[in-house]
């Protein structure tokens, strides 16, 4: 195949190269690496002293609060992966295999719009839908039934959670199922695969990587998510980033709100990696 | 086959009430910003502008709107710049180091904001660039640069790979051919990806609240209010910043999916 | 002769470890309508990109009208290319395409379109002159890519396969046009193809490549009638090629022993000796066939195979008892004559001067 002429860095090829490389090295790569510095600093009367000690991280890491916390969120987030997954399974097959392309196409173009909206006026306002006053107990009241209590709980959480994640969900698993060759699909109920099997012997497997792409993103989302536990969940347990946000703003506590935001990117990393890893991993005797 | 018939409805009907769920608070938002109930319920009060009149009045919320309009504006301006260069580097380009080249673009919004927004500030307020409203520019270019290069990359993949030397060999010099061939090629995709990262800016909140300072978005100001009490205010303002965001993310579909219309190829 | 415009003077091309033109050493002549031919991947493309400046020589220089081109970048020169896709720009009219290359080279507004329009008359387009690239048909596209060239006034064109993408009769159509357009303007054409029909139509010399190397230059007759090598006569195809020992010479003619008989074949450039291997050709128009055996050397008797008919023209696969297969081609007016079914046993014939023995190297 004929390449593109292989001609030395010249000025051109500069000027579209390096403003990411500068504009990101001192706008993202270096606040990540001071963060990651910062959390070695020491706060004396309230002030911030660059050093090098690991006071921050043993105390953070001895406290059972923080422990508490760490796995409160880490299940939170999983619980809410696996109920996006599972809520948004049925609708991405819809659209994908029931759906004319052209209702597809405006599906996630509908899907997309949220997306990019104000997710914090979006969770205002299920706060007020979900309130012991609020439409939903209102609308039960009339036949008789509740109030129940739903905000400041764990149910209230997971709401807010898939007002973040599932659009998104929806739309990366439509997409992948829609990639599916059909007349594999075809084959195997041909082949006397049942309406189910062929869900689960043909149709998870040839779309795994999306879906596993899909979940990866939902559980990041939810992770670093303070919105729905704070108003919806009320922090009774407080996630990660909510104790993020009180050491910060309350504490002054930058080095320590530093040491829980690398736990919390250590975990994301470790989780992402090893969901590419299954996602892209061959198959056992697949060549 | 009546079997499948029914199922069909079933799902349909299950398409629907996830897509009730999405769009309820969005629609909720804006019902209750007419509604006279300090505490919305059913049945609903009466209609009402009083929100609206309230938030007009308050030259705080007008001060934010402003600082959100620059905000968005130049944080599209500069991150649809770096995304274009980005991705035309990508696609011209192959060189050493490109996974990273790439990874330092593409991995910010893999990171929670909460984290962005904590390494922000502590590091504009080292070099002594915090509390400002370029802070928050600069912080959401980082962040929204990512979704520009995606847009004007796939609208490169669309380009005859020919169509470059084609202009070298009509006489055009690299910088010629840039202004009259690549950049009028990748117009919808840089349109769409203005207004993509200005409606990402505009609806910003965790990072703008951190590096702000005094200089309040709308977005920080829905959560100061929102952390003080229910007050409805922040559905009229709510309905407001939707309404902008949503036509921004409109129109970048329609420029997005505008060059699906002609043909692609010659 | 006249004079060489463009010297490849032992150019070869490298992509990494993957050597696409081994060795390239020719010279392109002012005013000739030359094609370049071979198999995909045998280097012609590159060779064309090369001339246009898209590819630098790794080793070896170009030269055209003396001066080496090597380090001149591709906007510099001057060698319009009509490319397989056209690579017409989609954002701009039919006029302002053609206007491209003008405004690139900084002529005035009023000129440009002067010249664009002119071009665009002279390609009988002049009415979509102000339509979008899409809304052409394939042969309109074809005829601005043409004028986009062209109204540079360029002293050599360049074309990389620009009729692969047409139907068949648009291609023959656009020949035409192709032809006339060089004849009328004098200037040189280089034309890259993987149609034989294409470059020996057009032609007035072709240039047979294969694996990054020249096999053959020659007038398209001359590489028909006296392919040079095997891979020429195989390229070319329509060959029936016979390989064998040399068992007895004279001055003027060679016979040589195949396992499908003896035949004699006349003594060219390529030098025979007794007892040698040898491999020659006879073009399939050039052999005979008849019901029973003919007088004469130089015959087969073969069973018929199948036909294949294009147009009026209809070839003959057949198969002697060793289970060598030769081809005849002929004229099918001519064919109904003989009342011809598959599994039908007749004789072939040709005469020693149809002949040509391969150089082996």
């Amino acid at each position: 195949m004929p390449t593109k002429p292989a001609r030395t860095i010249n000025l051109y090829a500069l000027t579209w190269r390096l403003p990411i490389i500068f504009w990101q090295f001192i706008f993202f790569v270096g606040p990540v690496l001071f963060m990651v510095a910062m959390s070695f600093f020491l706060v004396k009367n309230y002030r911030m002293t660059e050093a090098f000690e690991f006071v921050n991280w043993s105390k953070m890491l001895s406290r059972g609060y923080f422990w508490d916390s760490y796995w409160y969120t880490v299940f939170i987030a999983s619980v809410a992966t696996v109920c996006a997954m599972c809520i948004a399974f049925p609708a991405a097959f819809a659209l994908a295999f029931r759906a004319s392309e052209s209702t597809r196409r405006w599906a996630i173009f509908l899907l997309i719009i949220p997306f990019f909206t104000s997710y914090l006026v979006r969770t205002f306002s299920w706060f007020v839908i979900l309130s012991e006053s609020g439409v939903i107990n209102g609308l039960l009241g009339t036949i008789g039934l509740g109030p129940y209590t739903m905000l400041n709980t764990n149910f209230g959480t997971l709401v807010g959670y898939m007002t973040l994640t599932l659009p998104l969900v929806v739309i990366l698993q439509t997409v992948t199922m829609a990639n599916i060759d059909k007349t594999l699909i075809e084959a195997a109920r041909n082949l006397g695969c049942k309406p189910l099997a062929t869900i689960w012997q043909v149709i998870i497997p040839l779309s795994k990587t999306g879906l596993i792409i899909a979940a990866i993103f939902c559980f990041i989302l939810s992770f670093g998510d303070f919105v729905a536990p704070f108003y919806l969940g009320g922090s009774q347990e407080p996630t990660l980033p909510i104790l993020i946000l009180d050491t910060t703003k309350s504490g002054q506590q930058w080095p320590r709100a530093a040491v829980v935001a690398i736990m919390m990117m250590g975990t994301l990393f470790a989780i992402a990696f090893a969901g590419i890893a299954l996602a892209y991993r061959k198959r056992k005797g697949a060549k | 086959m009546n079997a499948n018939r029914t199922l069909n409805v079933i799902l349909g009907i299950y398409v629907a009430l996830i897509f009730a769920f999405v769009f309820a608070p969005i629609i909720f938002s804006m019902i209750f910003s007419f509604n006279s109930q300090r505490f919305p319920t059913i049945p609903l009060g009466s209609f009402t502008t009083e929100w609206y009149a309230k938030i007009l009045a308050d030259p705080d919320i007008w001060e934010a709107a402003l600082n959100s309009l620059i905000v968005s504006c130049s944080t599209a301006v500069i991150a649809t710049f770096l995304g274009f260069c980005t991705a035309y580097s990508d696609y011209r380009y192959n060189f050493r180091f490109k996974g990273p080249y790439l990874a330092l673009i593409l991995l910010p919004p893999t990171i929670p904001l909460i984290i962005m927004a904590l390494a922000m500030l502590a590091w504009f307020s080292k070099i002594g660039m915090s509390g400002q409203i370029y802070s928050i520019i600069i912080a959401h270019s980082v962040l929204t640069a990512p979704f520009a290069m995606a847009v004007i990359r796939l609208r490169l993949n669309q380009m005859d790979p020919d169509l470059e030397s084609a202009a070298w060999n009509l006489g055009g010099s690299e910088w010629a051919t840039m202004r009259h061939v690549i950049i009028p090629f990748c117009k919808p995709a840089i349109f769409s990806g203005l207004f993509l990262t200005a409606a990402v800016s505009f609806d910003e909140f965790a990072v703008s609240w951190f590096v702000s300072g005094l200089n309040k978005t709308l977005p920080v100001i829905i959560l100061e209010i929102v952390q003080g009490n229910i007050d409805p205010q922040v559905n009229a303002i709510g309905t407001f910043v939707f309404l902008i965001s949503m036509t921004l993310v409109v129109l970048a579909q329609i420029f997005f999916a505008s060059r699906q219309m002609k043909s692609i190829r010659p | 002769m006249s004079k060489p415009l463009v010297v490849f003077d032992k150019v070869q091309k490298h992509f990494g470890n993957f050597i696409a033109v081994k060795e390239l050493d020719f010279e392109i002549r002012e005013g000739e309508f030359l094609a370049i031919m071979g198999p995909s991947g045998c280097g012609k493309t590159t060779t064309l990109r090369m001339l246009a400046g898209l590819e630098a020589p790794s080793i070896g220089e170009i030269r055209l009208n003396g001066k080496v081109m090597n380090n001149v970048a591709p906007h510099e020169r001057d060698t319009p290319l009509v490319w397989q896709s056209l690579a017409l720009f989609p954002f701009l009219t039919a006029r302002e395409n053609v206007e491209f290359g003008l405004k690139m080279r900084g002529v005035d507004k009023a000129e440009r379109k002067e010249r664009a329009l002119k071009w665009l008359e002279k390609m009988g387009i002049l009415e979509f002159a102000d339509r979008d690239i899409s809304t052409l048909s394939g042969g309109q596209k074809q005829r601005v890519a043409l004028a986009r060239s062209l109204v540079m006034e360029p002293q050599i064109l360049l074309l990389d396969e620009p009729l692969s993408a047409l139907d068949a009769h648009l291609v023959i159509r656009m020949q035409a046009v192709l032809t006339d357009l060089q004849r009328e303007l004098g200037i040189t054409f280089v034309y890259v193809t993987h149609s034989q029909s294409e470059a020996f139509a057009m032609a007035d010399r072709v240039v047979i490549m294969g694996e990054g190397r020249i096999a053959q230059i020659g007038s398209p007759k001359d590489i028909y009638r006296e392919p040079a090598n095997q891979f020429v006569a195989e390229f070319v195809g329509r060959n029936n090629i016979l390989s064998g020992t040399v068992s007895s010479l004279t001055k003027s003619t060679a016979e040589i022993t195949t396992p499908s008989g003896t035949f004699s074949v006349p003594m060219n450039e390529v030098a025979l000796s007794e007892g040698q291997n040898a491999s020659f050709v006879i073009s399939a128009d050039l052999v005979h066939i008849s019901m029973d055996e003919p007088k004469g050397e130089n015959t087969a008797h073969c069973k018929l195979i199948s036909e294949e008919f294009v147009g009026s023209m209809v070839t003959l696969f057949l198969e002697d008892a060793q289970g060598h297969e030769f081809k005849v081609q002929m004229q099918e007016r001519e064919l109904s004559k003989f009342d011809l079914k598959g599994g039908d046993e007749i004789w072939l014939s040709w005469d020693t001067q149809s002949a040509h023995v391969l150089d082996e190297h």
